[in-house]
């Protein structure tokens, strides 16, 4: 198990009000990863079209795994394919994945996705382009994205950014910062221009499930321990009080035809 | 010899061969899902990753805690009266945990991968708890169920030593048991931001664990009925009487734990206020815990063959329900997303479960599994109209 308090080294933060919804970080994250463009590793969230004619308006995010400090996925995956590494990065073990798709469920983001038509799918997630990480590049979709929405660097600076850009552009911003406290805090962090839930985004609490599913799997050997010995207890206990009442039987038994020999 | 084999298979009622074909369509269609991955055989979808199948084994593992909750109160607490009723009880929950991880393989992604469960375990996961008792428990059933398989073979020398070991076998199985049967709720405990607050709690696992032993315990006493309008042969009346007697005392302490927890977390309005949602909690509360704690609170119902088994029915109902509930109807919609079983989903559930009745019909037939039961002389008591004997046992097993 992780350290579930250090910061992630790296982090994303995602700029709701530059997104201009090209999706080239969809298709940069589809070549990248090999992975068909209906099933990438990110997509688009959008709050829909808002406001009276002829002052509409339409903002969207780019929108991926979120890389928790705390992450449901790698406390709920039953074999262990989904970890947190050294750098805070959420990585995926194809070899040891069973596909019981937990960690679907366990996601407050909704995120990991399921290659359904494939005969041995696999789960599809980022990673943050270990690979491209690994040579020194940034993440295909943050390299490729044409308005520098999608900002990628080391995550104390992309805190500092994201409170830096809020507090210089007040009326251009919410004052929020999501990702900060969401689920224990992420290594994605996102500022926008309308609020998160307008923007369709989850509405996660600031501790992780992580936390409340720990909370009872660790209780578990315990509570065997205990259960064991105590049904044993309970067992010899019963036992003892039947063989003991059985033995009060027959020594009545034997007084009595003790005192009716006598009185013969 | 083979004169003897042609005379059993012309002797065996026409019904096991429908039932026979039932099962193998639905494990081809289970073979044709592995062939062709999830996507193309059931519904399934990104807000959806479970369905049916998750529900069905949640299900069925809830009833057969009969297994466990008869086999605590006869070898643990002393309960002697009860003997009789744990062969066919274990059988039938040897084959429900059998057909769940039958079920629990088809469901598997990468099935192919499956044994990675046990070699690379994460303990703190709820499902690989779940996996690895149930895995266990299924052992243990077997063990329990062995003397009536060896009773009358030349390995019926190993007998006494199987004996022997019984209570100790006994005391981790009901272990595993309880641990199971609480986890399949843990599961669920990390889904908070999925499930509605009507179910959602972190005391899943105590409602699963406590609803399981009514459910578990109504399932002797239908099935106890039912075997004795099938093979005239039962518990008695009184038995069962003394075993539904826990029943309310179970029933009630649970609507105090359920009502207790949204009284404290203050989500006493969503009864009212949730829709749906509201409705489907009073349904399961009202069919499988007030009804029939209620009913079994009369003496006249306890001790009789026919409405206890009413009442027992209620309570498994109210369990499978809630099951479904949590793992299926209660579960919010995301991304627009919704889920109706694929025409395969069912058949291979349904395949599987007509398979559980054969083979329990089979080794009923040819195994000392009723033996130890009160057989009952079908000329001296009045013969209940019994034109249903083999659905009924469905959902007896």
């Amino acid at each position: 198990m992780s350290d579930h308090s250090n910061n992630p080294s790296y982090g994303f933060l995602i700029d709701a009000s530059l997104c201009i919804d090209c999706r080239s970080c969809m298709v940069a994250c589809s070549v990248e990863n090999n992975v068909p463009n209906d099933s990438t590793r990110i997509w688009i969230k959008d709050t829909g079209i808002t406001g009276k004619f002829p002052n509409l308006k339409r903002y969207t995010a780019p929108y991926h795994c979120m890389h928790c400090k705390d992450p449901s996925c790698v406390s709920a995956c039953t074999v262990g394919a989904l970890q947190r590494n050294e750098d805070g990065i959420i990585t995926y073990d194809k070899d040891l994945c069973i596909g019981c798709r937990y960690c679907m469920y366990a996601c407050p983001f909704e995120v990991p996705n399921y290659q359904w038509d494939k005969r041995f799918p696999l789960v599809i997630k980022c990673d943050m382009c270990l690979e491209r990480l690994e040579e020194g590049q940034q993440p295909a979709c943050a390299a490729t994205c044409p308005t520098g929405a999608i900002k990628f660097g080391k995550y104390e600076d992309m805190l500092v950014k994201a409170h830096q850009l809020i507090n210089d552009n007040p009326h251009k911003y919410v004052p929020h910062v999501y990702g900060e406290q969401e689920n224990g805090g992420t290594a994605t962090l996102y500022i926008s221009p309308v609020s998160f839930e307008e923007l369709d985004f989850p509405i996660a609490g600031t501790t992780s499930p992580a936390y409340s599913n720990r909370l009872v799997t660790e209780g578990t050997p315990t509570v065997a321990g205990v259960m064991l010995v105590g049904l044993t207890g309970i067992y010899l206990t019963i036992k003892h009080v039947i063989e003991e009442s059985e033995q009060e039987k027959i020594e009545l038994k034997n007084n009595n035809s003790q005192t009716a020999e006598e009185k013969e | 010899m083979l004169r003897k084999i042609i005379n059993e298979i012309y002797n065996i009622p026409k019904l096991f061969y429908v039932l026979a074909i039932i099962t193998v369509f639905g494990l081809s269609v289970g073979v044709y899902r592995l062939y062709m991955g999830l996507g193309a055989t059931t519904n399934l979808n990104k807000a959806f990753p479970w369905g049916l199948w998750i529900s069905f084994d949640l299900a069925m593992v809830a009833l057969s805690a009969g297994a466990y909750t008869l086999a605590a109160l006869v070898y643990i607490f002393h309960f002697e009266d009860l003997h009789a009723a744990t062969r066919p009880t274990v059988l039938a929950g040897f084959l429900g945990y059998s057909s769940v991880l039958l079920i629990l393989f088809f469901d598997l992604g990468r099935w192919d991968h499956f044994y990675n469960v046990f070699f690379h375990p994460n303990f703190s996961s709820a499902l690989l708890e779940v996996s690895w008792c149930i895995a266990a428990y299924s052992l243990i059933l077997l063990y329990e169920f062995s003397p009536a398989a060896l009773e009358k073979t030349r390995w019926n020398w190993l007998l006494p030593a199987i004996k022997k070991y019984t209570v100790p076998i006994v005391i981790a199985g009901v272990t595993l048991s309880t641990m199971h049967q609480s986890s399949l709720g843990t599961l669920y405990v990390i889904m908070s931001p999925r499930l509605h607050a009507l179910w959602y709690s972190m005391l899943l696992p105590v409602f699963f664990l406590v609803s399981s032993y009514a459910s578990g315990l109504s399932l002797v006493i239908a099935g106890s009925t039912i075997s004795y309008w099938l093979f005239r042969r039962s518990l008695k009346t009184k038995t069962i009487g003394k075993l539904a007697w826990f029943l309310p005392w179970i029933l009630s302490f649970y609507l105090v734990l359920k009502f207790g927890e949204l009284l404290i977390t203050g989500e006493v309005n969503l009864l009212f206020t949730s829709g749906f949602y509201s409705f489907l909690f009073w349904l399961e509360i009202i069919i499988g815990a007030v009804i029939p704690s209620l009913m079994f609170a009369f003496k006249q119902i306890r001790f009789s063959r026919v409405t206890s088994m009413i009442g027992a029915f209620l309570v498994m109902g109210g369990a499978v329900l809630n099951r479904f509930d949590v793992t299926w109807f209660a579960i919010k919609p995301v991304l627009e997303q919704t889920y109706t079983p694929h025409w395969m989903e069912i058949a291979l559930l349904v395949g599987i479960s007509s398979g559980v009745v054969v083979v329990y019909s089979l080794i009923a037939r040819y195994f000392p599994v009723y033996e130890e039961t009160i057989a009952y002389d079908i000329s001296t008591k009045p013969l209940r109209t019994s034109n249903k004997p083999a659905e009924v046992s469905a959902s007896g097993d």
